[in-house]
């Protein structure tokens, strides 16, 4: 095989190493490893199991899908070709792709880059212009078809039947007559496996987060593939980037991502993935990726409403916070758990959105009215100590004490508090949430602090 | 603002047209009057202000500036109606400048379970997960504190905000109403002795200087009402029945 370019330079199929050489002096010239085709015929047949369950791999690096069930699903034969050359792009193969009514016409179509023929007529047509050659029991024959001028399908489907078989063989008019669609095909389809594990080893030292999304999709598309045969939704996966075995072995950096709504789509996850590697710091660059599935559940049909909701569904609305976790970081997503305490600090819990909190027990905490508790929007994170004018507490302002005193005696248990909490006003009306310590009182009268705003 | 203009002034010339401006489209409005909303608004719950503005509420969808001169004035009381009568979905907090107290927001009438409270370490990322609220449109409100930002960046999450529903309040300080912005509604706001004062910076309207003084519910207990004092006893007279003394 030779990239365009190097046909460009006039490299053929069947040169020797030296003649390509004096052709393209720079030319790099890869022996061809069995072994790694197949594994790439594995992941684009498991990628492509999202669009029919009925995957088949024929000879010569070719796949076999039977999409007749899917047209409808995915709008059309067209809107399907664009979508499987864009996903086959996008694991960074180069595929001739070609749609007939019988498989072995559409493997003969492909292997001649013919393009689409959806009609019966139209592929008889198209195949009987086809060359002889391209069926592989009719080459160990090529002079014998050279000499007889039988070049195309259409001249071979002239010749007299008995004397071709004996001359040819039975597997030539067994792959014709499945070719015009004359007998039924049968095929084995590729089983996806039990558990999904998939593999990619990247082709240079790469410490760039974008260049390892890219390869992350390629192993997500497989992923989705593999979900989609399955009929199951991911939970939680996990992505591993290996790292070079320099002087010192060091363990593949681990990316975990875990789901609070399970998906079989792969949009989600590659956002996800694109903030959870956009943080990460590499410590070494990698050359390898690895993708599992660790926790599967069965896809559960989506729960359609007539009257679609304004705000979206929870689904959404999760999907939403686990992307902010995913770039903010958990803990600076986050929900509140009120505390029953007496102590503001105390009671004012802030815990991760991820934490599953029942209203139930968040209800349990709140008080039961309300209303009747002078709290301040704004509680500051730490007391500021107020200066002292006139034996009087000022920030900004000379500060005024508005309301009663409200006194917090508790916590002997941990960090007791005794402390006289008043809202106070300064001279520009804002108010303020402040509080005289009752214990512990300076040479120079009681201590005031600031505590809270009045939002 | 240019076709405002634009009417204002050939209303003079002609001395006379056939049909009124807002009667021709519903982009349209006389210099003198209030625009009319082309988004849902929502009630602020104070009808003098409400009175004053475009669309008689909050405009959704939009960016909506609040100028504050210090945080802890009253605009979380002032957003009040508005907040509880969103409270169906999330209310995102980005970035406020204490960390808020779910106690007193009950209190407000934002149940704890519908707030979410967004820090960010950098700029760049509070932009970015403000974003994401608006496009997202699931969440109900969006409260976003931010000092300095950008026009092109405010611009943006106008953009970001027309997308969806979400009621998107940017608050900044005082300072920041010299700058330009893309949002059409800022107003600022100053503490009062019992409310807040409003000052109309910009609204889709007539330009008006007055400021709005609004009272709200005070935190300030009636000091002088609850005395322990005995009530007086209701008279009964000597055990007999009221009617049986006639």
């Amino acid at each position: 095989m030779a990239s365009p370019y190097a046909q460009d330079a006039g490299v053929r199929t069947g040169m020797r190493r030296g003649g390509v050489l004096m052709l393209l002096p720079d030319a790099r010239i890869h022996e061809r490893a069995p072994t790694l085709e197949a594994d790439a015929r594995q992941a684009v047949a498991l990628a492509l199991l999202q669009y029919t369950p009925q995957v088949a791999e024929g000879e010569e690096s070719t796949l076999l899908m039977d999409v007749g069930a899917s047209l409808r699903l995915f709008g059309g034969i067209r809107a399907l070709c664009r979508r499987v050359r864009a996903n086959v792009r996008a694991l960074g193969f180069t595929a001739s792709l070609a749609c007939a009514p019988t498989a072995r016409g559409a493997w003969l179509l492909a292997r001649a880059n013919a393009g689409r023929a959806v009609r019966m007529e139209a592929l008889l047509r198209r195949l009987d212009r086809l060359a002889v050659l391209l069926m592989p029991p009719a080459r160990p024959y090529a002079a014998w078809f050279d000499g007889i001028g039988c070049h195309t399908l259409g001249d071979l489907r002239r010749l007299p039947r008995p004397g071709l078989q004996r001359r040819c063989g039975r597997e030539l008019l067994d792959l014709l007559d499945a070719a015009y669609g004359l007998v039924p095909e049968l095929y084995e389809w590729i089983a996806p496996p039990e558990t999904f594990r998939a593999r990619l080893e990247l082709y240079d030292r790469i410490d760039d987060a974008d260049l390892l999304l890219a390869g992350a999709q390629c192993l997500l598309l497989q992923l989705t593939g593999w979900l989609c045969a399955r009929q199951l939704a991911v939970e939680r996966i996990t992505l591993q980037l290996e790292h070079e075995r320099g002087r010192v072995a060091r363990p593949p950096t681990s990316v975990e991502v875990v789901l609070a709504e399970p998906t079989w789509r792969d949009e989600h996850l590659v956002r996800l993935l694109k903030e959870r590697l956009g943080r990460l710091t590499l410590e070494a660059p990698v050359i390898g990726l690895a993708l599992e599935a660790l926790q599967v559940r069965p896809m559960a049909p989506p729960n359609a409403s007539l009257f679609p909701e304004p705000g979206g569904s929870e689904e959404d609305r999760m999907r939403m916070l686990e992307l902010l976790a995913a770039r903010l970081g958990p803990e600076n997503v986050l929900q509140p758990l009120p505390l029953a305490d007496y102590r503001p600090e105390q009671a004012n819990v802030w815990v991760p959105v991820q934490q599953k909190v029942s209203a139930r027990a968040r209800d349990a905490q709140l008080p039961p009215d309300v209303l009747s508790l002078p709290r301040p929007t704004w509680l500051l994170a730490r007391p500021i100590a107020l200066l002292m004018r006139d034996h009087r507490p000022f920030y900004g302002s000379p500060l005024r004490m508005a309301s009663n005193p409200e006194r917090i005696e508790a916590g002997w248990w941990d960090g007791p508090e005794t402390r006289d909490y008043f809202i106070a006003e300064g001279l520009d009306h804002t108010l303020y949430w402040v509080y005289r310590e009752r214990i512990g009182m300076g040479e120079d009268g009681p201590k005031w602090f600031l505590h809270g705003l009045f939002g | 603002m240019f076709i405002q203009y634009f009417f204002a002034s050939y209303m003079n010339c002609s001395g006379s047209i056939s049909a009124a401006p807002e009667a021709l489209h519903p982009s349209l409005w006389l210099a003198s009057q209030l625009a009319r909303s082309d988004t849902r608004c929502i009630d602020t719950g104070h009808p003098t202000l409400s009175a004053q503005l475009p669309g008689g509420g909050w405009p959704t969808g939009t960016l909506v500036d609040l100028l504050l001169q210090q945080p802890g004035i009253g605009e979380m009381r002032l957003l009040r109606p508005a907040l509880a009568a969103v409270a169906q979905r999330r209310i995102v907090l980005l970035q406020p400048p204490h960390p808020p107290q779910a106690l007193a927001m009950a209190a407000l009438g934002v149940p704890p379970s519908q707030l979410i409270w967004l820090r960010a370490t950098r700029t760049a990322d509070a932009l970015w997960a403000a974003e994401q609220v608006l496009r997202s449109g699931s969440c109900g409100a969006l409260l976003f504190w931010q000092n300095n930002i950008r026009a092109d960046n405010l611009r943006r999450l106008h953009l970001a905000a027309q997308a969806g529903e979400t009621l998107f309040f940017m608050m900044r300080p005082l300072a920041a109403g010299q700058d330009a912005s893309p949002a059409p509604l800022r107003l600022s706001l100053r503490p009062q002795a019992g409310g807040i004062e409003i000052g109309f910076v910009k609204r889709r309207g007539p330009q008006r200087d007055a400021t709005l003084f609004l009272p709200l519910n005070s935190y300030l207990p009636n000091r002088h009402a609850p005395v322990d004092r005995t009530a007086p006893a209701p008279v009964a007279a000597g055990g007999v029945h009221t009617e049986l003394v006639h």
